[in-house]
């Protein structure tokens, strides 16, 4: 199967998707310009530059600590998996507005120097080995190129190209790019302002992306530790042509589909051809269809049904005490299972 | 020192640029069927060119030696992110002493007294 490449993939949910966050982010802006002045020191007033360049810096930080956020929370629930199938979107909207933060402080800081400006914006503090007065220029400009290059290489195109692993270790970054923003902020803007409100929600913000982590971290090494056999629900919980997604490990999800009344196959939850997730698809011929780009699959051995050639990973099934029971380790890609035929509920032809 | 880190930034794109030409014009082709024809989206793709051209070259590389879709097999299901939890912790530590050292550390203190200028009578 394929799907030719489009410059952007636009669905109505993204539509709405896009729509909000850019509300959000207009509203920030608007509320930040009208109330931010009052915050900075009565001593030092600062002007409208200064300003906007501050709004649209903290905007992107707080943006970024909204996407960070996104990971760790549907990992510990499922209902927020929906934003996180969108955040490509809402990355690049970060980076332009970083772009426009960084346009700002080249504008004005260094507007007047007698040099090349970008010159001078590297030049003009070169204190790195002091903890205070630390040239914040470079930590933003370093967490800056990384949100370019996730932005630039989120297109569908890259994660093929690059492969998923090669492609998810290179936007690993964004961990670092978030580490330089919490020093760029913490000995900048944090420095500058009287008024705890800030203070307050930068903290609160950054302190939330790690404890979110930590708590998805400690509740996948819980969840990854129950054995061969993990307990899925009970056979009647399923609706029909539906299918249950479960975490079987960090990143490994298994979707449990139950059609003809009381057939029950799991296979892989992740795409063969971008990691879409399976399990929101519906059962279309016989064949589990992907909800991004329409690929399907057989429930039956994982196999997209000929010509095609894309094949997922199957999972064996039991039903034990009256649960369902997923194997803790996948079938190799196409491996076929019998479907596991649960008596005493009802068959539809 | 600015000056040669942009002069070399400079190149680097420079390089990019050619690179980007190259990979848009002829490789996309070869090592895509996706792409095949697909014509407006191949704008998009320059920023990231010019940014990560020396890994855009190698996967290119890589792919006209492999010659096969599937290079990766069972490891796209399990993407291998162990460093996605010790980068996570990493920052976990890093973040509150930032924030907290940042605030200890204040230019003008929370709670700074105003400066005497004057010696109060004694
Ligand atoms: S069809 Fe594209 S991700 Fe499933």
């Amino acid at each position: 199967m394929s799907v030719k490449y489009t410059p952007v993939q636009w669905n109505p949910n993204k539509w709405v998707y896009d729509a909000v966050l850019l509300a959000i982010v207009a509203i920030y802006i608007s509320v930040f310009l009208r109330l931010g002045a009052a915050e900075a020191d009565v001593s030092r007033p600062i002007d409208g530059a200064v300003l906007r360049m501050r709004a649209f810096g903290t905007c992107a930080f707080f943006m970024l600590s909204a996407i960070l956020c996104i990971g760790p929370l549907a990992r510990l629930d499922d209902r927020f998996l929906p934003i996180l199938y969108n955040r490509r979107h809402f990355g690049v909207l970060t980076a332009i507005v970083a772009w426009t933060h960084a346009t700002y402080v080249y504008n004005w800081y260094f507007n007047f120097s007698q040099i090349n400006r970008l010159e001078a914006l590297l030049s003009s503090n070169t204190a790195f080995g002091q903890i205070l007065g630390f040239p914040i220029e470079a930590l933003g400009v370093f967490a800056f190129v990384i949100l370019l290059i996730l932005a630039a290489t989120s297109h569908d195109f890259w994660l093929s190209f690059l492969g998923a692993p090669l492609w998810k270790r290179l936007h690993l970054l964004i961990y670092l790019a978030y580490g330089a923003l919490v020093a760029h902020v913490a000995l900048g803007y944090l420095q500058d302002t009287e008024n705890p409100t800030f203070a307050l929600l930068f903290s609160a913000a950054a302190l939330g992306v790690v404890g979110l982590h930590v708590a998805a971290w400690q509740v996948g090494r819980m969840r990854s530790a129950k054995g061969e056999w993990v307990a899925v629900c009970a056979p009647g919980d399923i609706a029909e042509g539906r299918a249950r997604i479960v975490q079987l490990g960090p990143k490994e999800r298994v979707a449990i589909f139950r059609y003809d009344g009381n057939r029950f196959s799991a296979i892989s939850n992740a795409c063969a051809h971008q990691n879409g997730p399976l399990g929101e698809g519906r059962i279309l011929d016989g064949c589990v269809t992907c909800p991004w780009h329409g690929f399907q699959y057989r429930m039956a051995d994982g196999c997209a049904p000929a010509p095609f050639t894309e094949k997922v990973p199957t999972y064996d099934l039991r039903l034990e005490d009256g649960q369902l029971m997923v194997q803790r380790h996948a079938n190799p890609p196409g491996t076929a299972v019998d479907p596991l035929a649960v008596t005493g509920m009802e068959a539809t032809p | 020192m600015a000056a040669d880190l942009i002069w070399a930034v400079q190149i680097y794109l420079g390089l990019g640029a050619v690179a980007a030409l190259g990979f848009l014009g002829i490789g996309l082709d070869r090592i895509d069927e996706n792409a095949r024809g697909a014509w407006v989206f191949r704008p998009f793709l320059i920023p990231g060119i010019l940014l990560i051209w020396p890994l855009v070259l190698f996967r290119w590389w890589q792919l006209e030696r492999a010659d096969t879709e599937d290079t990766e097999g069972q490891g796209r299901f399990r993407p291998p992110l162990l460093w996605q939890p010790r980068l996570a912790l990493l920052l976990a530590v890093a973040v509150p002493v930032m924030i907290l050292g940042a605030m200890v550390l204040r230019q003008d203190g929370p709670n700074e007294a105003p400066a005497q200028l004057i010696e109060p009578a004694q």
